[in-house]
């Protein structure tokens, strides 16, 4: 892991445009500005972790055909 | 950009050239209708790895209100034009019974309707969640 010190209003610049900026350090939060081109997703890593969990229960769940005419036969709850 | 959606899906073969949200190698599928004639739900299954599956629906159906913007950099990865005809998918986690299924919509599946390419979006968490029951616990 690369570790760099920087202090507020000071910058990491990454290729591809990316530019991080620490904004504010309160306590144990640390407020970071993030510029970086539109085709760049930028995610809290913990987002990706619930996605990813999520995807895999879905992947792990996949249903026997028993349930496949169950499941198909469900429809919105009307009122 | 925004998704007028059909509610049965039509079987075609779908690329997510950036794979799922953890499965970056899950790329090639087949979306396959799923249940009865009038069923909303889909199989998409993996070309790549044959015991890879997932329960999709068109989320519109379930989910009147459901019209998230197609964030940038999914704009920029499937290269949507203002034009380009796209459809939304939710994956559903399959309940037991499966009335207490649930959709994904933190991370619904963009797919460009003309060339079969799709990405997995990511929303905004304080406005969508992963696990948004089909049904309402309410609703009887």
């Amino acid at each position: 892991v690369l570790v760099l010190t920087r202090r507020t209003n000071e910058s990491i610049v990454i290729e591809g445009g990316i530019t991080v900026t620490v904004l504010e350090v309160k306590g144990d939060q640390v407020r970071l500005g993030i510029r970086a081109p539109r085709s760049v997703a930028v995610h809290r890593e913990e987002v990706l972790a619930e996605l990813t969990k999520a995807n895999r229960d879905a992947a792990a769940a996949s249903p026997a055909p028993e349930v496949r005419e169950a499941l198909g036969a469900l429809r919105p709850r009307s009122g | 950009v925004t998704a007028p959606q059909p509610t049965r899906l039509a079987p075609r073969e779908l690329e997510l050239p950036a794979g799922l949200v953890g499965l970056p190698d899950a790329v090639r599928f087949r979306l396959e209708s799923w249940g009865d004639d009038d069923s909303p739900f889909g199989l998409l299954q993996s070309l790549d790895d044959p015991d890879l599956a997932f329960v999709v629906v068109a989320p519109e159906l379930f989910f009147p209100d459901y019209a998230p913007e197609v964030p940038d950099d999914v704009v920029a990865a499937l290269e949507l034009q203002e034009a380009t005809d796209i459809a939304l998918l939710a994956i559903v986690t399959v309940g037991d019974p499966v009335e207490r299924s649930t959709a994904n919509l933190l991370g619904p599946l963009v797919v460009d309707l003309a060339t079969g390419r799709a990405a997995q979006a990511v929303l905004s968490p304080e406005e969508h969640e992963p696990r948004v029951p089909l049904l309402a616990a309410s609703g009887g």
